[in-house]
C-alpha cells in the first residue's frame, strides 16, 4: 500500500519536474519578442475596450501607436488629452491637444413636434424599423426613437427621454467613443466639438426634405431657408440638400442663427441664462395688472 | 403532385377574389412615376419638366447593368421630376405627369389580334424585351433580358413558369391565366426559344383548377400552330407555401437544388412568372411597353361585391386604387402591398403603383397586430417549417447577439425571407426581422471579402 504511494509521488515528480524543462526549453526556444512598452502603454489606456479609436481594444491601440512611432493619426477619445499626453511621455512622442467632443442628437422631433401617423409593432430595434420603413412619423430622416444609441453605449451616457422620445447625451459621461454614430441606422448622432465651457450651436434636423414637405412632417425640421446662412459672419453655415449644417470648427457662437431661424431648429446649448435688465426698460414692457401696484412702491422710496 | 421537398406551411388560401373578372381601371389626374420599379440600380430619367409625353414613351433610362427602361403610362404633361415617398415612405425620384387622353406612341400595336408567329431572331426578342422595360413579376422585379441571357458557358435545361401564386389572398396571376392564357402561353414559347428551345413548364398549384383548365385549353388549342408551341406543359403542383420562391419550384419541378449563394441556372433553370411572360408577349410581339399589370384589392373585411383584380397602369396613387375599389373600411388597420406572408405594410397611400405591384390587402387588427414574444420553447416548428433547411431559432440568437461567423456558418445568407418562421412560431418571437438584418449584413461580409480572394 505504501510502496504504491510512494511510486506514484516518484513518478508523478519526475514527470512534473520533466516536462517542466521541456516547456521552459520550448518558451526560450519560440520566445515571441515583445516591445515591453506596448504594455507601459497599455497601463495608461483607460481600458474600456470600447472600439472608439478604431482598434480593436486598447492593447490594439497600444501596440499601433508603438509601431507606428507618431501619435498623429492615433487619439482615444475616452481618455482625451489627459490620457494621449501619458502615452506621449511613455513613449517619448509629442501629441497635438485635441478639443474635447461630444455625441449631439441633431432631432427634434418630439412627439409633440413630429405627430406620429402610423403604428409600429415589431421588434423594439431602430435597425429593424429602419429596415422595414421610413418609420411611424411622416419625417423619413429623423429619430426612430428604439434606442439603438442607448443600447450601444458603454458608458451610460445615453437615455431615452420618455417625454420626447427622443434619446438624451448626457455630456458629462459621453466619451464620444462614437459608438452611437455607428449604431444610428439614420445617422443622427454626430460627433461634435464640446465647446468653451460646453457652450454649442447646432442644427438639431438632418431632415432633407422640401421646406413645405420637412415642415408638414415636422413642426421643428430645418426647411432649408438659408436665412441663418445669410445671417453667419463666419462662413460657419452650410445648406445642402435643403438641411442648414453648423461647422464647428468655424462657428464663433454668436448666436445670431439661433434667433434667425423661424422654426427653431437651431438650438444653442449651455449658454449663461441672460437676466432680464432691471427696472427702467422692463417697467413699460411690464403687464397692467402689477403695474399699478409697482408704482406707488416706487413712489414711497 | 409534386411539392418542394423541405419545410413550408399551410396558410389558408383565402383567395376571395378568385372569380372577380379583371377590370379596367379608369385613368386618375395625375400620376408620379416612380424611378425604382425595379431590383437594382434606378431608372435616369430623360424627359424634363415641361415635355409632353405620349403614352408608352420611354421617360427614363437604365441606371446600370441590372436597371430597365421605364416608359410613360399615360399621354400628358411632366409637371415635376424629384423625391416623393414610396411605399416605406423613403424618398424617391418620381416623375409626376398631368394626364391628359391617350395619345400612343408610334410602333405599339393596339389590336387584339393574337401573333401566335414567334420571331426567329434571338437578338431581337431580347432587344425587344430590354427595351421595353420587361421585369419579373413575380416579386423581385429582376431585369428580364438579364436572366434570359444566361451566362457563356451555361445552359437552359428547363423554363419554369411561375404560376403557383403560393401567397394566400392574391389572385391576379389566377385571373390573367384564366383571362389570357394564349398570351402567356406565347410569351412562354417566345422566352422557350430565346433560351435554346428548351423543356418548359408551367407549375400551377392544385388550388386554382379554373386557371389549370384554362391553360392546359389554350396549350391544346396552341399546339396547333407550330412545333414553337412543342415541349410546352402544364404540371400541376401540391399547395404549399412558398412553392412560388425561385428554388422551391425549381426543387419541385425539377427535383434539383440551387446550392448557397447559387443562381437557378446553375441547375439549368430559368424561372419567370406568368405575369412576365404576359409582358414578353406584349413587349415581343406587339412591341408593348410594360406599364400595366394586375392587382388585387381584397381583405377578409370586404363584402364579396367589393373584392377585385384591377388592370392598372404605372404611377397610380395607391389612394386613387383604394378610392376606386369603393374606400378603405374603418375597421381595417395595416394595409398590405403583396401578399400577406412577404408583402410589405403600406406605410403611405399616397405612394404610387410600379410595375411589380400586386395587391391591396386590407387587414383588421385582430389580422395583424403583433402578440407579446414570449421565450423560446425549443419547439423546432421553425426548423421544421424553413423551405431552405436553416434553423431560424439559432439564427435569431445569433443575430441578436451580433455573431456574424456563426451566421454565416449556419447559413443566413439563403434565407429567402419567406416568413414561415415567424408564421409557426408559438412564442411570437419576431425570427424573419432579426434574420433579415443579419442576412444583409452577412452578405455585406461576404461581398466585401470577394474581391480580396
Amino acid at each position: 500500500m505504501t510502496t504504491t504511494i510512494i511510486w506514484t509521488i516518484a513518478i508523478l515528480t519526475v514527470l512534473g519536474g520533466l516536462l517542466a524543462v521541456i516547456l521552459f526549453l520550448v518558451a526560450k526556444r519560440f520566445k515571441v519578442e515583445e516591445d515591453p512598452r506596448i504594455d507601459e502603454v497599455e497601463k495608461v489606456m483607460p481600458g474600456a475596450n470600447c472600439g472608439g479609436c478604431g482598434f480593436a481594444g486598447c492593447r490594439a491601440f497600444a501596440q499601433s501607436c508603438v509601431e507606428a512611432g507618431n501619435l498623429d493619426s492615433n487619439f482615444c477619445p475616452v481618455g482625451g488629452n489627459d490620457t494621449m499626453k501619458k502615452v506621449a511621455e511613455v513613449l517619448g512622442l509629442e501629441v497635438k491637444e485635441k478639443a474635447p467632443m461630444t455625441a449631439v442628437v441633431r432631432c427634434n422631433g418630439s412627439c409633440e413636434n413630429r405627430p406620429v401617423i402610423n403604428d409600429y409593432d415589431g421588434l423594439k430595434s431602430c435597425r429593424v424599423k429602419a429596415a422595414l420603413y421610413s418609420g411611424d412619423t411622416g419625417c423619413p430622416f429623423g429619430c426612430l426613437g428604439c434606442g439603438d444609441c442607448v443600447a450601444a453605449c458603454q458608458f451610460g451616457a445615453l437615455s431615452m427621454d420618455t417625454g420626447t422620445g427622443l434619446p438624451v447625451v448626457d455630456q458629462d459621461k459621453c466619451t464620444a467613443c462614437g459608438a452611437c454614430v455607428k449604431a444610428c441606422p439614420k445617422a443622427v448622432i454626430e460627433l461634435r466639438n464640446k465647446g468653451p465651457r460646453n457652450m454649442r450651436v447646432f442644427v438639431s434636423c438632418v431632415n432633407k426634405d422640401k421646406g413645405a414637405v420637412a415642415r408638414k412632417a415636422c413642426k421643428a425640421a430645418c426647411i432649408g431657408c438659408g436665412k441663418c446662412a445669410k445671417v453667419c459672419t463666419h462662413e460657419a453655415i452650410t445648406v445642402e440638400n435643403n438641411v442648414a449644417y453648423i461647422d464647428f470648427t468655424k462657428c464663433k457662437l454668436c448666436k445670431k442663427c439661433v434667433a434667425e431661424c423661424p422654426t427653431g431648429a437651431i438650438h444653442a446649448v449651455n449658454f449663461p441664462v441672460i437676466k432680464p435688465k432691471p427696472a427702467p426698460t422692463a417697467a413699460p414692457a411690464a403687464t397692467p395688472a402689477p403695474a399699478p401696484v409697482a408704482e406707488p412702491v416706487k413712489k414711497e422710496e | 403532385m409534386k411539392t418542394f421537398r423541405i419545410g413550408g406551411v399551410h396558410p389558408n388560401d383565402s383567395k376571395i377574389s378568385r372569380n372577380c373578372a379583371i377590370e379596367v381601371l379608369p385613368l386618375p389626374q395625375t400620376v408620379y412615376i416612380s424611378m425604382a420599379q425595379h431590383l437594382g440600380a434606378p431608372a435616369k430619367p430623360v424627359v424634363a419638366v415641361g415635355d409632353r409625353v405620349k403614352t408608352g414613351q420611354v421617360i427614363a433610362e437604365p441606371g446600370g447593368f441590372i436597371s430597365a427602361f421605364v416608359h410613360s403610362s399615360v399621354t400628358g404633361t411632366v409637371k415635376s421630376i424629384g423625391p416623393r415617398k414610396d411605399l416605406a415612405g423613403n424618398n424617391m425620384t418620381h416623375v409626376e405627369i398631368l394626364v391628359e387622353p391617350d395619345e400612343w406612341a408610334e410602333g405599339i400595336d393596339l389590336s387584339d389580334t393574337l401573333v401566335t408567329e414567334i420571331p426567329s431572331d434571338r437578338q431581337f426578342i431580347l432587344d425587344r424585351i430590354k427595351n421595353n422595360g420587361v421585369v419579373g413579376l413575380g416579386g423581385a422585379t429582376f431585369p428580364a433580358h438579364v436572366k434570359l441571357n444566361p451566362p457563356p458557358g451555361k445552359t437552359a435545361e428547363c423554363l419554369i413558369l411561375n404560376g403557383a401564386e403560393c401567397e394566400p389572398y392574391l389572385t391576379s396571376d389566377n385571373r390573367i391565366m384564366i383571362e389570357q392564357s394564349s398570351r402567356i402561353i406565347i410569351g412562354a414559347a417566345i422566352m422557350k426559344q430565346v433560351l435554346g428551345g428548351c423543356r418548359t413548364v408551367i407549375g400551377i398549384e392544385e388550388n386554382k383548377p379554373e386557371a389549370i383548365k384554362a391553360m392546359s385549353d389554350a396549350l391544346a388549342e396552341l399546339g396547333k400552330c407550330g412545333a414553337a408551341y412543342s415541349g410546352i406543359e402544364v404540371m400541376v403542383l401540391k399547395k404549399k407555401y412558398p412553392q412560388g420562391g425561385e428554388k422551391q419550384l425549381i426543387d419541385a419541378v425539377m427535383g434539383r437544388q440551387v446550392k448557397s449563394m447559387g443562381l437557378p441556372i446553375d441547375v439549368g433553370a430559368v424561372v419567370q412568372n406568368v405575369a412576365t411572360s404576359l409582358a414578353v408577349y406584349d413587349a415581343v410581339q406587339k412591341n408593348m411597353p410594360l406599364i400595366t399589370n394586375t392587382m388585387t384589392v381584397t381583405g377578409n373585411c370586404l363584402p364579396a361585391d367589393r373584392q377585385h383584380n384591377y388592370l392598372f397602369r404605372i404611377g397610380f396613387p395607391l389612394s386613387f386604387v383604394a378610392e376606386q375599389a369603393g374606400g378603405v373600411p374603418q375597421e381595417v388597420s395595416k394595409i398590405i402591398s403583396g401578399g400577406p406572408m412577404m408583402g410589405k405594410a403600406v406605410a403611405n397611400l399616397d405612394a404610387c403603383t410600379v410595375k411589380g405591384s400586386s395587391s391591396l390587402l386590407y387587414m383588421t387588427a385582430e389580422q395583424t397586430v403583433r402578440k407579446q414574444e414570449t421565450n423560446c420553447i425549443r419547439c423546432a416548428k421553425c426548423a421544421d417549417a424553413c423551405p431552405m433547411g436553416l434553423e431560424p431559432f439559432l439564427l435569431n440568437k445569433l443575430a441578436r447577439n451580433g455573431m456574424y461567423d456563426a451566421l454565416e456558418e449556419n447559413g443566413v445568407h439563403d434565407c429567402i425571407e419567406c416568413g414561415c418562421c415567424l408564421y409557426t412560431c408559438p412564442a411570437n418571437i419576431p425570427l424573419l426581422d432579426t434574420i433579415r438584418l443579419a442576412k444583409g449584413d452577412v452578405i455585406k461580409i461576404i461581398r466585401s471579402r470577394a474581391p480580396k480572394k
